[in-house]
C-alpha cells in the first residue's frame, strides 16, 4: 500500500511541476493533487524510472529553470524548493539539514561561503564527476573560486565582476567625466559635494564587507591563501591597507554617504537621486531595473575605476554556485542537472524569462544568449553584456575566500557600522575582522598562519 | 473502587482498603506504610528527575562532549572527517577570542550597574510600601508588577521604539527642551539595556521583598518604635537586616539571569551598530553555533559561561554565609 501511494504522489508532483510553473510562479508541490488528471501532456513515460533529485535555491527564476529541465529530460527529474536567501536563514537551513542527514541533492552556495561548506563536509568533492568538456565551458577564474586543494566543490552559475553603475543624467548635469581611476573618482566625489551639497557620488556600505573585499581584491590583496597546506590569513595586507586608507579619507572628508546598502534608507537615497554611483556586481544592473523602474534611461554602466591608469584588474561582487551535498544519493544525476543549468542556453533563457536579470554567466558560451535576451531599453540601449564580458576577463586570479567568511564579514561590518557612528576606523575594522576570525579557524582544527598587521 | 486487598505490598492502594485487613501484624503494617511512603516519594519526584536529566544533565553533558571532540580534517580541512578528541583546543580558542572577552566585559559592566540598582531599588520600594507611606498600596503594587507580565521580547520592542531617534516621543520631547540624547550611543547602550531590565523585573523583586517584610514580627517593629527609632531608622536598621536572606536570594537570581543577557541586546542590535552580533556571551554562543557553524566553539563558550555562573553563585553564597557567621561572632 505505501508503495503504491508514494508512487502515485511522486507521479502527481512530478507532472504537476511544469504545469504549476506555467500557471503561476508559486511552488508546484501544493497544487499537485489537482493536476493528476492532466498527466498526458508531460512526462508520462519519464516518471517511473526517472531519478528524482531535490534542489534548494533562493535564486529568482529557479522554478522556471527547473520546469524547463523537467520538460526536456526523461531520466532525471528535479524537485525544486524555494528557500530563504543565505543570510536570511538559507545557510542555517542547509547546515542544519545536513547535520540531520537530510540535505537536498543540490544546494545553492555563494562563493564566499563555499569553503566553509566544503570544510564542514556539506558540499561533496566533485572532482571526479566533472568532465573535461564541462570544465572547458566555464570561465577558469570562476572555476578557480570553487576549487580548493585541487578539488572542485561546486560549479559556478554566474561570476560577477564589480562594475560602476552611475547616473548618466546627473553626471552630465554636474559636468563629471566617468572616472577611470580612483583618484579621479575622489575628485568627482568632491565635485558632487561642492555642486550639490545634499548629494554624494557614492556610499560606503557599512554592511559591505564583501564590497570592501572586492576593492581589496582589485588592489591586489590576498586575504586568504592555502600555500603550505595551511590557511594563511592576512586581511590587512598592504593593498588592503591602501584601500582602507582611501575610503577612510573619503569618509573623513564627508565625500561618501555612510549607510548600510541593504536598507530602506539606501533605497530612498537612490530613489531620490542623492547617490549617483553604485559599485556592485554585474547582477545589480537587473536588480536596479526591478527596484526603480521609474529611473529608466537615467543609469549607465562603466568599468570600475583602476588604481593606476592602464591597470586592468577587478574583483567580483556576488555570484552563486551549485554544490552537490554529501547526502545526495544520486550525485551523477545531480551533476547532470547542474551542468545543464550552468551551461545550456535554455537554462539561461528560462531564468531570464522570470523578469529582469543581468547575471553574467560563468560559461562564456552563454554570454551571447544573455546579451540577446536582455532588454536594453532601461540603459538607453547600452550593450552592458559586452562591457561585462570585458570586465570578467579582468578578474584577478588567485583570490581565495576564507573558511568562515560569515564570521569575518560580520565582525568587519560591526566595525564599519561603528565607523558610521563616528567610532574607530576602516582599517581597525579590517584588523578586528581578522582577530575575530582566527579563533574560529583554530577551533575548527585548521592549520593557520597569520600575516601582516 | 474498594476491591478486597490480597497483598498489602501493592503500594498505592487507598487507605480505607488497607484498614479492614485484620491479619497484618503491626510490623508488616509499618513496613507497608514505609513502602507506601517511598512509592509516593518516588511518584512525586520522578517527574522532577526526568526533567532534570532530559533538559539539564543531558544537554550539559552534550555540550561538554562537543567542546572536547570535533570532526577534524588535517591541514586545510577539505579531507574526510573523523571525530577526534581535541582536548582544550576549543577552550583555548574561546578564551583567546577578543570578541568573547569583550562580551564578558560587557556583561560584567551590565551586572555592576544593574544588580545594585535592582536590589536597592526593589528593596526601597518594598520598604516604602511596607511603611504605609504609600496610599493605594495594592494599586501601586499592581502597577509596579505589571511590566513583569510583559514578555522580554515585547519589552525590548517597546523600548526600542522609545529609544529610536525619529520615532521616539521621549527623544522628541527632550529635543524640544534642547536636550539631545542618543540612547543607543556607545556609552549609553549598556545603561539603556539596564533600564529595560529594571523596568521588567523591579516589580517582581519588590513583591519578593514585600512578602519577606510581611513576615517580620510586628512586636520587633513596635519595640523599635518604643525605643525611639523613626520610620527611616526602623526601615534601614530593623527591617532590612531581618529580610537579609531575601536580599541574598534576589541578588543571586538577578546575577544568574544577568549573566545570560540575550533578548534585549539581540533585539536592539537590529537598530544600533553599537551592539554587535557577539555583544554578550550568550549572543556569542548563538552566533558561533548558528551563523558560524562552529559547534565546538559554541559548546566551549557555553561551558565557560556555565562555570562562571556556578562559580559566582557559589562565591555569593559563601561570602554571605561567612559574613553571617562573622555577625554571629560579633554578637
Amino acid at each position: 500500500m505505501p508503495g503504491r501511494h508514494s508512487r502515485r504522489s511522486v507521479l502527481a508532483t512530478m507532472t504537476a511541476l511544469p504545469l504549476a510553473g506555467a500557471l503561476s510562479a508559486c511552488s508546484g508541490g501544493t497544487s499537485g493533487a489537482d493536476s493528476t488528471s492532466r498527466t498526458t501532456t508531460t512526462g508520462s513515460t519519464a516518471g517511473r524510472n526517472a531519478t528524482r533529485i531535490t534542489f534548494w535555491s533562493a535564486l529568482r527564476g529557479s522554478q522556471e529553470v527547473v520546469d524547463a529541465f523537467n520538460r526536456t529530460h526523461d531520466t532525471v527529474q528535479v524537485d525544486f524548493q524555494q528557500i530563504p536567501s543565505g543570510p536570511q536563514g538559507g545557510y542555517a537551513k542547509l547546515s542544519n539539514a545536513s547535520r540531520a542527514g537530510n540535505g537536498p541533492d543540490i544546494a545553492t552556495i555563494e562563493y564566499p561561503q563555499l569553503p566553509g561548506f566544503a570544510i564542514d563536509g556539506v558540499a561533496r568533492d566533485l572532482t571526479d564527476l566533472v568532465s573535461d568538456s564541462l570544465r572547458s565551458k566555464l570561465l577558469p577564474q570562476a572555476l578557480d573560486l570553487t576549487t580548493f586543494d585541487k578539488r572542485v566543490f561546486s560549479l559556478p552559475l554566474d561570476v560577477e565582476p564589480m562594475v560602476m553603475h552611475y547616473r548618466a543624467d546627473l553626471f552630465e548635469q554636474y559636468g563629471i567625466e566617468v572616472p577611470g581611476t580612483w583618484d579621479e573618482f575622489e575628485e568627482a566625489s568632491r565635485t558632487v559635494r561642492r555642486k550639490a551639497p545634499g548629494r554624494r557620488l557614492s556610499a560606503f556600505a557599512t554592511d559591505g564587507a564583501f564590497q570592501f573585499a572586492a576593492f581589496a581584491w582589485q588592489a591586489g590583496a590576498q586575504w586568504f591563501d592555502t600555500r603550505g597546506d595551511a590557511w594563511n590569513v592576512s586581511l590587512a595586507d598592504e593593498p588592503s591597507r591602501r584601500v582602507a586608507a582611501y575610503w577612510q579619507r573619503m569618509i573623513d572628508q564627508d565625500l561618501v554617504s555612510m549607510t548600510p546598502v541593504d536598507s530602506r534608507g539606501y533605497d530612498a537615497l537612490l530613489s531620490a537621486g542623492k547617490i549617483l554611483v553604485r559599485l556592485s556586481g554585474a547582477w545589480d544592473a537587473g536588480a536596479q531595473m526591478k527596484a526603480r523602474p521609474g529611473q529608466k534611461g537615467q543609469w549607465a554602466v562603466a568599468p570600475l575605476p583602476q588604481w593606476n591608469a592602464g591597470d586592468a584588474s577587478v574583483g567580483t561582487h556576488g555570484g552563486s554556485t551549485f554544490a552537490v551535498t554529501k547526502d545526495s544519493e544520486h550525485p551523477e544525476a545531480a551533476l547532470e542537472f547542474i551542468e545543464w543549468q550552468v551551461s545550456h542556453p535554455d537554462a539561461l533563457r528560462a531564468r531570464l524569462s522570470s523578469g529582469a536579470s543581468s547575471q553574467y554567466p560563468a560559461a562564456p558560451g552563454l554570454v551571447a544568449v544573455g546579451r540577446k535576451a536582455f532588454d536594453r531599453a532601461y540603459y538607453n540601449g547600452q550593450d552592458i553584456y559586452t562591457l561585462f564580458e570585458q570586465e570578467a576577463d579582468k578578474i584577478r586570479d588567485g583570490w581565495t575566500w576564507g573558511p568562515r567568511m560569515t564570521a569575518t564579514q560580520k565582525v568587519m561590518q560591526d566595525g564599519f557600522a561603528r565607523v558610521g557612528g563616528g567610532q574607530g576606523s576602516v582599517l581597525e575594522s579590517v584588523r578586528a575582522a581578522q582577530r575575530g576570525t582566527m579563533p574560529d579557524l583554530r577551533a575548527l582544527g585548521l592549520s593557520t598562519t597569520e600575516h601582516s598587521s | 473502587m474498594t476491591t478486597p486487598v490480597t497483598t498489602p505490598a501493592s503500594a498505592p492502594v487507598n487507605v480505607s482498603a488497607a484498614a479492614p485487613a485484620p491479619t497484618t501484624s503491626p510490623r508488616t503494617a509499618r513496613k507497608s506504610a514505609r513502602r507506601r511512603e517511598l512509592g509516593a516519594a518516588g511518584a512525586l519526584m520522578t517527574p522532577f528527575f526526568i526533567l532534570l536529566v532530559t533538559v539539564f544533565l543531558i544537554p550539559v553533558a552534550t555540550a561538554v562532549w562537543l567542546s572536547f571532540f570535533s570532526d577534524d580534517q588535517p591541514g586545510l580541512g577539505f579531507g574526510p572527517e573523523r571525530t577526534v578528541f581535541v582536548g582544550l583546543r576549543s577552550y583555548t580558542a574561546v578564551l583567546t577570542d577578543p570578541t568573547f572577552l569583550s562580551g564578558l566585559g560587557a556583561v560584567v559592566l551590565y551586572c555592576v550597574i544593574y544588580i545594585p540598582l535592582m536590589v536597592i531599588g526593589a528593596l526601597a520600594l518594598a520598604l516604602l510600601l511596607d511603611s504605609g507611606v504609600v496610599r493605594l498600596r495594592s494599586w501601586a503594587q499592581l502597577g509596579l508588577f505589571l511590566p513583569h507580565a510583559v514578555p522580554g521580547i515585547i519589552a525590548a520592542v517597546i523600548w526600542l521604539y522609545l529609544y529610536t531617534p525619529g520615532l521616539s516621543p521621549v527623544i522628541d520631547l527632550l529635543g524640544k527642551a534642547d536636550i539631545t540624547i542618543d540612547f543607543l550611543g556607545v556609552h549609553t547602550v549598556v545603561p539603556s539595556i539596564v533600564n529595560i531590565a529594571l523596568w521588567s523585573n523591579l516589580g517582581y523583586n519588590m513583591v519578593v521583598f514585600y512578602a519577606a517584610l510581611q513576615a517580620v514580627p510586628r512586636e520587633v517593629i513596635e519595640a523599635s518604635v518604643v525605643d525611639g527609632a523613626g520610620p527611616v531608622r526602623t526601615a534601614l536598621q530593623i527591617k532590612t537586616p531581618l529580610v537579609r536572606s531575601s536580599v541574598v536570594m534576589v541578588a543571586m537570581f538577578t546575577l544568574i539571569f544577568a549573566l545570560q543577557l540575550f533578548t534585549e541586546p539581540m533585539l536592539l542590535s537590529q537598530s544600533t551598530p553599537m551592539i554587535s552580533s557577539r555583544f554578550s556571551p550568550s549572543m556569542y554562543i548563538y552566533d558561533a553555533a548558528f551563523t558560524r557553524n562552529n559547534y565546538g566553539l559554541a559548546a566551549a563558550a557555553s561551558v565557560v559561561l556555565l562555570v562562571c555562573t556556578i562559580a559566582l553563585s557559589y562565591g555569593v553564597t559563601r561570602w554571605t554565609n561567612r559574613s553571617d557567621a562573622a555577625e554571629e561572632d560579633a554578637r
